[in-house]
């Protein structure tokens, strides 16, 4: 079922340099995230920068349908990454919004010279799994993880970003790592950004269905690309001592025997 | 209140102000607008003749519909044979329907405009059909003189149609070729009249004729 | 006596209280989550299947799309032709700007017909123009013919689904609603005997009323004909035996020519029943001596329609062929059913649709009502992207909510232009950060968790526990680390 390309484990691109856009969300809430995705880059040779000048992609507000908020912050991330080489990014949401939402935003509120920044930009952006797996020719990480996981494909993952078979490919290449499918694997966890709010009954509900499904693996983890689904999820399994835990996958990449992951407690 | 033709022409002013970001300069026209819409969807089925009406038959008994093969020449002994098995004496059939299909034994009921409560208390009708597909098992009736008025090939219970294996076309395309013109009436047919409403179990026979029979006649080579 | 113990559901937008309060008697209702997600999983399954043999699926998809939006873009010319030919060939073309009017010509075409009663062939755009209680206060039966219709119309229920509108009710309670109404006191509950009740109770019905009212499932310019596809057989008797015909359609339902058919017939059984075709589809053009009602009136009915034309945005919203499937696999229906959408059109598409169709004046809770998964779009036929609707929509809610003097007192609406002041600048930003440190460090319990906050964010936590902010960001661990990029 997992289709494994064969890929040289080491780094095979010199030079790389990378800027990484961490998102609001993982900077305030998911440092850890963070701090593997640094450990799992600088070890396949990546050479990372960080702007501490970055703040938020404007998903929240353009989801919410306050798109003049949104655009303002869409314009200041171009501002900011227009000279980057690449830009990884660990939230799959976050990406695809700027894939998506961000040409129409632009088209609508923005000046010719911001588009064509943008255009000349959006090619040099990646999800952190697209990043390994397609622009570094990476599966295998050197990663070693010896539990039993379960992975939640996270909606815009899966249908706007089309991620298919990377996370999996990196996933059959960490060590001691038992992988075990989420029935319904491609059904949403209800978070759906501030929906998890304003519709939280909703949203409980939905959440309630698919831990069913997540704990019905028996996996000792749940891991996702996006920590937004990972916080909803994660969130009801503390709630109610469901004896699972969630981790980002950066988390699981970035574990070795040496230096084992970094936890959500 | 406006009247009858004000609104007429509300609407369709109301339309045309609404495609006022379609009036760009290279915009195609109508027709070769229409002419242009993408179709690379499949038009003409692969399936050997052969497999196409053996097709057919397999998606009619799988709607529960009864098929029999003959050949041509034992297209009326086949008739009076099912009708028999149905234990069917009085049927209705099509004002045209050919003279050696009305096979003797039966009081047939000829349909020159009979009433609806002889339809109702007939046992069963038998009509031909304009064509059938394979792929959705589906028997197209255009309401010609062979086939009948539509009440006729719904009210009877029990519906008898002789389909020939020439007739049988594999996908849904290939029957709008088959249409010289547009029909004016039409019915296809994809099995029995069916309902899920309830807990989604399907109950086959709600209105319509509840028994589907069919002769395949053999008539290409 | 409604057995569902659920208060008899509003599905007028005027009315409807907004999704999320809406939803929630729906969420307590074990009994009817389990019949909706029973009903989509069989419908889902039976599609997906269907799905995966149809090689040329997605060219289809692309196919019925672009003949959609084709007719979108040429609605006028494409209604005049219809008209034209439908005349032609004997049918009477009526025009009725809005739900009020169509009613009005309605009404007066069955004092014409002399009309008591009349049987229906289920449509949604009748229900959509609140038909049945207009023609019941004008003294004239309307008699549904679905089964479903039935057993909603004698249940006194609400449809919750547009292809499946009873998938609420179970067998048990069926058999107690015909039991009743029908006087069948020693009625099984099972669904062969409640569907042959049905039968024959429609019988007579069919037999006898002599006037019909249908919809439309497709109207063919070319030809001026009109096309139903149906599974019972109720509509083949509605539009063959009664001598007066009366078809509703909304005026985004025309098709350019006959060979059209040929792509959307495909494309809506599958999606809509999991069927590679229904049991039966009927064509008719005008009137046809000899063969069916002899008098024909086709009411076209706008409704709103031609101001969401009038949207390029939104326009793709009228390709919709109400084939159901966006609900089918809405993980948002699933959980909440029909009733909760307040519209006679629920799901995804009745999320853009309802807003739309009330000028975005009601139902304004409805664009909100989505976790934006996309699973709708990747299903339906016909591809609306309804996602993209959904926020152009939100967009137009929150613009109206910049104008209105309560808007500061919405924690949501003051939450997120707050936030946005804080994205602004990272020196804002990380400030915030430190703020929500010690603020939220206040509802932070030993074990480093929240199980409580206030307001909105009470929200969250009625079912999820939120990790406290760590102490440092992970901004703040890179600078410490003294590797910072100017």
């Amino acid at each position: 079922m997992i289709r494994v390309r064969s890929t040289i484990s080491c780094p095979s691109v010199p030079n790389m340099r990378a800027s990484l856009f961490i998102t609001c969300y993982n900077d305030t809430l998911f440092p850890e995230t963070g701090r593997s995705v640094v450990t799992l880059l600088e070890r396949v040779g990546v050479e990372l920068d960080f702007s501490p000048q970055q703040t938020c992609c404007g998903q929240m507000h353009a989801n919410s349908g306050f798109r003049s908020e949104a655009f303002s912050q869409a314009k200041r991330f171009v501002h900011l990454y227009r000279d980057a080489e690449t830009v990884v990014i660990p939230s799959s949401s976050c990406v695809a919004m700027m894939r998506d939402q961000y040409p129409g935003l632009f088209e609508e509120l923005g000046n010719d010279s911001l588009r064509k920044e943008f255009a000349a930009l959006l090619p040099r952006i990646y999800e952190l799994s697209e990043f390994l797996v397609d622009r570094l020719g990476v599966d295998d990480v050197g990663a070693y993880f010896p539990h039993r996981v379960a992975y939640h494909a996270s909606c815009h993952g899966v249908r706007l970003l089309h991620l298919g078979e990377r996370p999996y490919q990196l996933l059959a290449k960490v060590r001691g790592l038992e992988l075990v499918p989420i029935p319904n694997a491609e059904r949403c966890c209800g978070f759906g950004g501030t929906f998890s709010v304003k519709n939280a009954e909703v949203s409980s509900a939905m959440l309630a269905a698919k831990l069913q499904d997540v704990i019905s693996t028996r996996a000792e983890y749940c891991t996702a690309l996006d920590n937004s689904c990972l916080m909803h999820l994660g969130g009801a399994m503390h709630r109610q001592y469901a004896g699972m835990r969630t981790i980002h996958l950066a988390q699981i990449l970035a574990s070795t025997e040496g230096a084992p992951a970094e936890e959500t407690r | 209140m406006s009247a009858p033709a004000d609104s007429r022409q509300r609407i369709l002013d109301s339309i045309r102000g609404a495609s006022v970001d379609l009036a760009v300069k290279d915009r195609l026209d109508q027709a070769s607008a229409y002419a242009a819409l993408p179709r690379a969807y499949v038009r003409r089925g692969a399936l050997p003749r052969q497999a196409c009406v053996e097709l057919m038959m397999t998606r009619l008994r799988e709607y529960d519909a009864e098929v029999v093969e003959c050949a041509p020449a034992q297209l009326p002994a086949t008739i009076a044979a099912q009708l028999a098995a149905g234990g069917k004496r009085s049927v209705v059939a099509p004002a045209g329907l050919p003279a050696e299909w009305l096979v003797a034994g039966i009081d047939w009921k000829i349909d020159h405009d009979l009433p609806v409560a002889e339809i109702e208390a007939a046992e069963g009708v038998v009509t031909a059909c304009f064509c059938a597909v394979a792929e959705s098992g589906t028997i197209v009736l255009h309401h010609s003189a062979t086939e009948g008025r539509r009440v006729i090939s719904l009210l009877p219970d029990w519906h008898l149609c002789i389909l020939h294996s020439s007739q049988v076309v594999e996908t849904l395309p290939e029957y709008f070729d088959r249409c010289v013109k547009p029909p004016a009436l039409a019915t296809y047919v994809s099995g029995p009249s069916a309902t899920a409403d309830i807990e989604m179990t399907r109950i086959k026979g709600v209105h319509g004729p509840r028994f589907l029979n069919v002769i395949l006649v053999r008539d290409e080579g | 006596m409604n057995p569902t113990a659920e208060a008899r559901p509003v599905l007028d937008p005027l009315f409807a209280p907004p999704f999320p309060q809406a939803a929630l008697p729906v969420l307590r209702n074990p009994q009817l989550r389990k019949n909706v997600a029973h009903a989509i999983d069989v419908i889902q399954a039976k599609r997906a299947k269907l799905v995966a043999e149809k090689t040329d699926w997605q060219e289809l998809r692309t196919a019925a799309s672009a003949i959609r939006m084709h007719v979108l873009e040429n609605l006028g010319a494409y209604l005049e032709q219809f008209e034209a030919r439908c005349t032609a060939a004997g049918g009477v073309v009526h025009w009725a700007a809005d739900a009020a009017e169509a009613r009005r010509i309605i009404l007066d075409l069955l004092r014409q017909e002399n009309a008591s009663e009349v049987i229906k062939i289920k449509t949604m755009t009748s229900a959509e123009i609140q038909l049945n209680p207009a023609l019941e206060e004008a003294g004239i039966s309307p008699f549904e013919t679905d089964l479903a219709e039935i057993i909603l119309q004698l249940g006194e229920e609400e449809p919750s689904h547009i292809v499946v509108p009873a998938l609420h009710v179970n067998r048990s309670q069926v058999r107690e609603i015909f039991a009743r109404r029908m006087g069948l006191k020693n009625l099984s509950d099972n669904p062969k005997d409640l569907t042959n009740a049905a039968r024959t109770f429609l019988r007579q019905k069919f037999l006898t009323i002599p006037t019909a009212i249908s919809g439309a499932n497709f109207l063919i310019a070319e030809t001026g004909s009109v096309g139903v596809v149906e599974s019972e057989g109720n509509g083949r008797m509605c539009l063959t035996l009664p001598r007066a015909m009366i078809t509703l359609a909304g005026i985004e339902k025309i098709l350019p020519r006959f060979q059209d058919l040929e792509v959307m017939l495909q494309v809506l059984a599958r999606s809509a029943t999991g069927e590679r075709m229904n049991p039966y589809t009927s064509l008719w053009t005008g009137v046809t001596p000899g063969d069916g009602p002899q008098r024909f009136h086709v009411v076209l009915l706008d409704n709103g329609r031609s101001s969401i034309l009038a949207k390029p945005k939104q326009r793709q919203t009228l390709k919709c062929i109400r084939c159901a499937a966006c609900m089918n696999a809405c993980p948002v229906y699933r959980q909440t059913g029909g009733h909760a959408y307040g519209s006679v059109y629920p799901g995804p598409i009745g999320a853009i649709l309802t807003p739309q169709l009330m000028h975005m004046k009601h139902a304004q809770s409805l664009p909100f009502a989505s976790s934006l998964c996309g699973a709708c779009y990747e299903v339906c036929p016909v591809k609306i992207n309804i996602p993209e609707v959904l926020l152009e929509l939100r967009a137009q809610v929150v613009d109206q909510e910049r104008k209105q003097t309560g808007r500061i007192s919405d924690p949501m609406y003051l939450g997120l232009r707050i936030a946005n002041f804080f994205f602004a600048s990272a020196g804002r930003f990380h400030f915030a950060q430190r703020m929500g440190r010690i603020g939220l460090g206040f509802f932070t319990g030993k074990d480093g968790w929240i199980h409580s906050l206030p307001s909105v964010g009470g929200k969250w936590t009625q079912t999820r526990d939120l990790r406290g902010l760590p102490q440092q960001s992970f901004h703040e661990w890179w600078a410490a680390r003294g590797k910072e990029t100017k």
